[in-house]
């Protein structure tokens, strides 16, 4: 039982740590409109940035400030944030498959860099050695798991308030105008690019966050972690849940995550000793199915965008419209 | 939401039957988490799984028979480590066999396998920076792992280069972990046997062509190529290496022993290609490994790491049959310098040598492993060295052409330090 508990700590606090990440793309995407092939090259600016400045000094390569965390983190989310800034103002006048296929060519790129640039990343390697905070106080074993959830927690419920809030300010009703149609917000008075660049580099923040409190919790980043899956994964997350959903968006990390390490745990549970070896193979099947089921049967995703009347001063209300896009 | 609910039924019933079909003798799991769904990473876990019979059949370790739970890593560290942590977590087990990459193994060893009190025994996982971890003490001395250090592969190939005499070298290294190591380490001991290394050009899987890569290699005009690439990448390489004029001199890797490779780029191109391997031994248990393979798999051992998958599995079982049943993963651990003692009663690979080994064991005695890649024998830091081997591809599949003994491999190692 202690094991069954343990474990699922560890899941949730993986499947929460997506989650944030979910929700950086939801704002992008699902809000404005964005879309970001790149969703690796934030989450692994946040991780490689929190590792190396938080990260005891290593020799052959760059980083060990050994900052206190919290900073270090910071750090991280800065480090996505910039770049993020650098990439959309070259990007962002780009538009739908455009700016998908040149953000994921950002990420490639950025693996690349990493792989390659082994006097400040560490190369293939990665960064090792990193000490995870308040490691001394708590120890290795599941006491720590269990207050790194806590804390990993916390964050998420912060950037869901944070983004809960947006979407219904006038500001969040901005976005959406500019996803629905840029001419008619220009036509306003509002100018669009410089708010698409304002909700990328939120959300590339956002989703560096995310990549920082992955490389914290194993303690460990290498190339290996930032590889286009990582995009694609995310993807289906925000898809399955329902863009431009908040909720939708957390929902489906904790779906696809689910699926994606239940079916791998199931098959190596029951299915017969000699499909042993392709369970590997069977598991992709089955997660493509439920993706490309999800696509053809509910293309809203399981909780499809709410209408949102924003205004300033007066309650809120809401009403819910199926299929909304 | 009904799906969901149909799912969870038929879960908890598949659940029902499984527990009450395992009710008759005692079953200790040890884990596996290997790339299942990789072509090269299939036959690694087959073989794990081939040690794990003949354990069992052998009489099972610590008493019990051994069940092996395998998990698919993908490739994908955050899918490697959440297996690594739902099998000690949820299985219960106290050993853990890989990963293959060293950026999968990495984390699951930092966040679940060292935390966890687990051991954690890899067959394929070659970079210099599990090496620096233990050196910091980080491990425990749960990690293991009977990979040859990439030193001895990269001196056996700068051997290979001065006994032919080949004047120049160039390099094309795989652009991964491993490779980067190679390429490291070879031009380092390359340069101290006085050859020198007209270029070293890094290759990324999953292109249509290398061209170029090829093209610059052959910028420096070498009389040689090294080749630290897989079979699937290292087939198109070397194509497109010779239909550019490239050299027919070839230095391989142990990753391009392999039938594929062979087969692709056809044997009348290979004639002057020599590899480089962690060698077997002249004991019976080696050639018992390869008979025992051959009749079960219907094939040489030819791909890559399955000899290394073999002896990862042996030993740990070996460890945990000498520390007996319900033990930590500390515990077996620390057995396994009982298992590879030098001074040990040597065993062989199979079944009878396991049953040898128990009796030994259980007199109080310790066991010198005698596996399918040698006399394996851990360092401090649970590193492997290992003799080497030279081989040549053939009609039927590789030829040894020299073979150096533990001995000979660590006395031209020093050599070059010099």
């Amino acid at each position: 039982m202690i094991g069954v508990i343990s474990y699922l700590v560890f899941f949730t606090t993986v499947a929460s740590i997506l989650g944030i990440a979910v929700l950086g793309l939801n704002l992008q995407w699902g809000n404005t409109g964005l879309f970001n092939g790149g969703v690796v090259a934030s989450f692994g600016a946040g991780a490689y940035g929190t590792l190396m400045l938080g990260g005891p000094a290593q020799d052959g390569h760059l980083g060990g400030f050994g900052l206190f965390y919290p900073l270090a983190l910071l750090g991280g989310m800065v480090a996505a944030g910039v770049l993020a800034w650098i990439v959309g103002k070259l990007t962002l006048r780009l538009r739908h498959d455009y700016l998908a296929i040149a953000t994921f060519g950002v990420a490639v790129a950025f693996e690349n860099v990493m792989r390659n640039a082994t006097s400040i990343t560490g190369g293939a390697q990665g960064i090792r050695g990193f000490e995870r905070p308040l490691r001394d106080v708590l120890g290795d074993g599941f006491t720590y798991n269990a207050v790194f959830l806590a804390g990993v927690l916390v964050v998420l419920l912060l950037v869901y308030v944070f983004l809960e809030r947006l979407t219904v300010s006038p500001f969040g009703r901005l976005l959406r105008a500019i996803r629905e149609d840029e001419t008619a917000a220009r036509s306003l008075g509002k100018s669009p690019d410089r708010i698409r660049l304002i909700s990328f580099v939120t959300g590339s923040v956002i989703i560096g966050l995310a990549g920082g409190l992955y490389g914290t919790f194993y303690a460990f980043v290498s190339p290996q972690d930032v590889l286009p899956i990582l995009t694609f994964q995310i993807w289906a997350m925000l898809i399955v849940g329902g863009a431009g959903n908040t909720r939708g968006a957390l929902a489906g990390a904790f779906l696809i995550w689910g699926a994606w390490t239940f079916s791998g745990w199931a098959l190596s549970r029951f299915a017969p000793v000699e499909a042993q070896l392709y369970t590997g193979s069977i598991q992709f099947v089955l997660i493509g199915m439920v993706i490309v089921g999800m696509l053809l049967w509910r293309p809203q995703g399981l909780f499809p965008e709410r209408l949102i009347v924003s205004q300033p001063g007066r309650n809120r209300e809401k009403t819910q419209v199926e299929g909304f896009t | 939401m009904k799906t969901l609910l149909t799912v969870a039924a038929f879960a908890a019933g598949v659940s029902a039957l499984s527990t009450g079909a395992q009710a008759q003798d005692c079953t200790t799991k040890i884990g596996a988490t290997l790339p299942t769904s990789v072509d090269w990473g299939r036959p690694i876990a087959e073989v794990a799984q081939f040690a794990v019979d003949q354990v069992n059949e052998a009489g099972g370790a610590g008493g019990c028979q051994i069940e092996m739970v395998l998990r698919d890593t993908q490739v994908d560290p955050k899918v490697g480590v959440d297996a690594a942590k739902a099998l000690v977590d949820l299985e219960g087990v106290n050993v853990l066999l890989g990963a293959v990459s060293s950026g999968v193994s990495m984390p699951i060893l930092s966040s679940v396998t060292v935390p966890g009190g687990v051991m954690q025994m890899s067959c394929c996982s070659s970079s210099t920076a599990f090496t620096k971890l233990s050196e910091e003490g980080k491990t425990d001395g749960l990690w293991f792992r009977t990979f040859a250090t990439t030193a001895v592969q990269s001196a056996m190939g700068a051997k290979v280069a001065a006994d032919k005499g080949y004047g120049s070298v160039a390099i094309l290294y795989k652009n991964d972990d491993w490779g980067q190591d190679m390429a490291r380490l070879i031009a380092a001991d390359f340069a101290a046997a006085g050859i020198k290394v007209t270029s070293s050009v890094a290759v990324n899987d999953g292109q249509p062509s290398y061209r170029a890569e090829v093209t610059k290699a052959l910028g420096g005009e070498p009389e040689a190529l090294y080749l630290a690439l897989y079979p699937n990448e290292g087939t198109s390489a070397v194509r497109e290496w010779l239909s550019l004029g490239g050299t027919q001199n070839m230095i391989l890797a142990n990753s391009l022993k392999s039938d594929e490779f062979r087969d692709n780029v056809g044997l009348q191109y290979l004639g002057n290609a020599l590899g480089t391997d962690t060698a077997s031994p002249r004991v019976a248990s080696a050639d018992a490994f390869k008979a025992a393979y051959v009749e079960k798999f219907g094939s040489e051992p030819n791909g890559p790491g399955l000899a290394n998958s073999f002896d990862a599995a042996m030993i740990a079982l070996l460890a945990m049959e000498a520390v007996g049943k319900d033990a930590s993963g500390k515990d077996i651990a620390a057995a396994v310098a009982k298992v590879t003692d030098p001074d040990g009663t040597p065993v062989t690979a199979d079944v009878a040598g396991f049953k040898k080994a128990s009796e030994t064991l259980a007199g109080g005695g310790t066991v010198k492993y005698q596996g399918a890649t040698g006399d394996v024998r851990f360092d401090a830091n649970g590193d492997v060295s290992a003799p080497a081997v030279v081989w040549k591809f053939t009609d039927s599949g590789v030829d040894e052409v020299e073979y150096l003994s533990l001995g000979e491999v660590d006395a031209f190692i020093a050599s070059l330090k010099k």
